[in-house]
């Protein structure tokens, strides 16, 4: 580290006030939420904001059988997944497509998808509630599925048309004189380099299918993704905060485990695509 | 019968025209190359051969059968790229393998096929890396072997040595060439260094905008031009071109005057012509003379270009092996008109 001017000492301290109190706002949420979750609803009205004297894991359990949390994150798992693993294979596809084959109106095409990345998703509510109570696919896992693709997809292929367009055309001409079909490009060549932007787009895509509220409210009405579980949990009139912040804390234990798990791999990801091979 | 025949081959893309007309035959076992300036087409006349550019018009054969339409793959081809165009996140060994291993042909083949390949290109000790953990020739090597591996028909070369440095580039040249000698198969090679032209081709293809200027052997080209621009383009340094003016008793060059060379062309006095010197062609002690101003002195060790200012303010270069001329003194330079070539004024030459 360079050796630093009193000044810039002094600069760098006073810069560290702000920048604490706001990590501080961001983890705090967190810990009330650890907390509050682990007093009972006595507990909790009697002292709102200190520490836990008693901890007991009882509202973890409510909120797993009683509250159906354990049922909707099976719902929330395979409706995420799926919905990824789509976005993942059929982004990368058309990505290969925009970026790399020449037809007609490839352009126009392009410009299409992204003029549909600007239109907000409450807009459409009503169409799309209706296209889907046409398909018959309203309380279906499969319906939500579709949903999430549908409306996540532009940014998906936006994103991987732009990394496959940095990559040289020469690989694909290579692998085209070398015999191979367009989809064995795809999967031998195109997958293996689009790594690094696949599994960004992996990470966005289930912190968004998961944290969704709003789609999977009108999707799947009888069923219930673990978000909108989670909502359920709050009534009109009273509301049981230890309850409410044990499951939330159960909903937001897979994301944050692959969040952590993923960080290294991101890093990794971007360094592999910035060496030149 | 050739092996590889172009009859008016035309490419646009969209308005422009990249290649005009194009015919052309090579024979098996032919090492041929595409030579030109940037932007000549002959890239583009490369990548219609392979089939990844469409052919506008015309037809391409390849041993007897039209292909203008045939997949890549089913043409008997391969390439090596300017770019190696090798895929990162595999193997040398699973690069090289990739073209049989996408035809599912079985292991014990591929084995045999990469090991051979390997062995003559010494790229062994290297099969299990990675082309980041190569050196840009052993990258070369490894899209060489590739092209091996298919066992195909005629190798197609886009510009392979104008990333590596010089000194490798001379080395890489020479196993180019012994590589043809081994594998003895037609090989169809573009670059734009002349030097790479005359060293490696048994024929050359002179392209200018689109155009075949001239076909013929190295030496061909180099002592019996078609025009003035593939006698500028082939040779180091260039060719000198003088203004000559045709008078009645032969030609003037400034303030010189030489007779004329026997031609079948019937020059009318008054006419403008360009006269064609080579450099190593001014290394005479006799002949016509032409008092110049040395400029600049560059001595290679073996031999001594010499540029100078001629009086009428032309500047050629003199190739003299053994000279004692420094900047700024007077020095003679003596050619014999018959190594002269002479163009007309839009640059064809006149026998």
């Amino acid at each position: 580290m360079a050796i630093r001017s009193m000044r810039e000492k002094w600069l760098l301290r006073t810069a560290a006030v702000p920048m604490a109190l706001l990590a501080l706002s961001c983890i705090y949420p967190v810990f009330f939420t650890v907390n509050n979750a682990l007093k009972d609803n006595k507990g909790y009205i009697l002292n709102r904001f200190g520490i836990v004297k008693d901890p007991s894991v009882q509202n973890f359990i409510d909120a797993w059988s009683r509250a159906h949390l354990g049922e909707y994150l099976f719902n929330s798992v395979t409706v995420t997944l799926g919905a990824v693993v789509l976005l993942l294979l059929t982004s990368s596809l058309a990505g290969f497509a925009l970026a790399m084959l020449r037809f007609p109106y490839r352009r126009v095409l392009f410009i299409v998808i992204l003029a549909s990345l600007m239109i907000p998703v409450q807009v459409v509510l009503v169409p799309f509630y209706r296209t889907m109570l046409g398909l018959g696919l309203v309380n279906t896992r499969i319906g939500l599925i579709l949903a999430y693709t549908a409306f996540f997809l532009p940014f998906c292929v936006y994103l991987m048309t732009a990394f496959y367009s940095r990559l040289p055309r020469e690989l694909v001409e290579a692998a085209r004189m070398d015999g191979a079909t367009l989809l064995q490009i795809w999967w031998n060549v195109m997958v293996p380099m689009g790594r690094p932007a696949l599994l960004t787009l992996g990470i966005l895509n289930t912190l968004y299918c998961w944290n969704d509220v709003l789609i999977s409210l009108l999707v799947l009405q009888k069923e219930r993704t673990v978000m909108v579980g989670i909502a359920a949990l709050r009534g009109e009139y009273t509301t049981n905060v230890p309850l409410l912040c044990a499951g939330i804390a159960l909903a937001a234990a897979p994301i944050i485990a692959i969040y952590v798990f993923f960080q290294r791999q991101i890093v990794d990801g971007i360094a592999v695509g910035a060496v030149k091979g | 019968m050739p092996q590889i025949v172009l009859e008016n081959l035309s490419k646009r893309f969209g308005g422009v025209e990249v290649l005009r007309a194009v015919s052309l035959s090579i024979e098996k076992g032919e090492f041929t190359v595409f030579v030109g300036p940037s932007g000549c087409g002959k890239s583009t006349l490369l990548r219609c051969i392979a089939g990844l550019e469409e052919i506008t018009s015309g037809t391409l054969t390849l041993g007897g059968k039209r292909m203008n339409d045939v997949d890549p793959a089913e043409r008997g081809l391969a390439m090596v790229f300017q770019s190696y165009a090798l895929y990162p996140h595999m193997t040398v060994a699973e690069n090289m393998s990739f073209g049989l291993r996408m035809a599912h042909r079985p292991k014990a083949e591929i084995d045999a096929k990469v090991a051979k390949a390997a062995q003559i290109l010494q790229l062994e000790p290297l099969l299990a890396r990675k082309p980041a953990a190569l050196s840009g020739g052993q990258r070369q090597r490894v899209a060489i072997g590739r092209a091996i591996v298919r066992d195909p028909e005629v190798f197609l070369f886009d510009e392979p040595l104008s990333n590596l440095d010089a000194e490798l580039r001379v080395q890489t040249r020479v196993e180019i060439a012994k590589l043809h000698q081994t594998l003895g198969n037609t090989i169809i090679y573009v670059t734009h260094d002349q030097t790479e032209a005359m060293t490696l081709a048994d024929k050359i293809v002179v392209l200018r905008a689109g155009k075949i200027e001239q076909v013929g052997s190295p030496m061909d080209l180099y002592n019996d031009p078609d025009n003035a621009f593939v006698a500028g383009f082939i040779g180091s340094p260039r060719m000198n071109f003088l203004t000559a003016v045709v008078t009645e008793a032969g030609l003037r060059l400034g303030e010189v005057a030489a007779p004329l060379p026997p031609l079948s062309t019937r020059l009318r006095p008054g006419e403008t012509l360009q006269l064609g010197i080579r450099p190593e062609h001014l290394d005479q002690t006799t002949g016509i003379r032409m008092p110049a101003t040395v400029e600049v002195v560059e001595r290679l060790g073996s031999t001594t270009f010499v540029h100078c200012c001629l009086d009428s303010g032309e500047a050629v270069v003199a190739e003299q092996r053994e000279t004692s001329a420094r900047p700024g003194t007077k020095l003679d330079l003596y050619f014999d008109i018959a190594r002269a070539r002479l163009f007309d004024k839009a640059g064809a030459r006149l026998r």
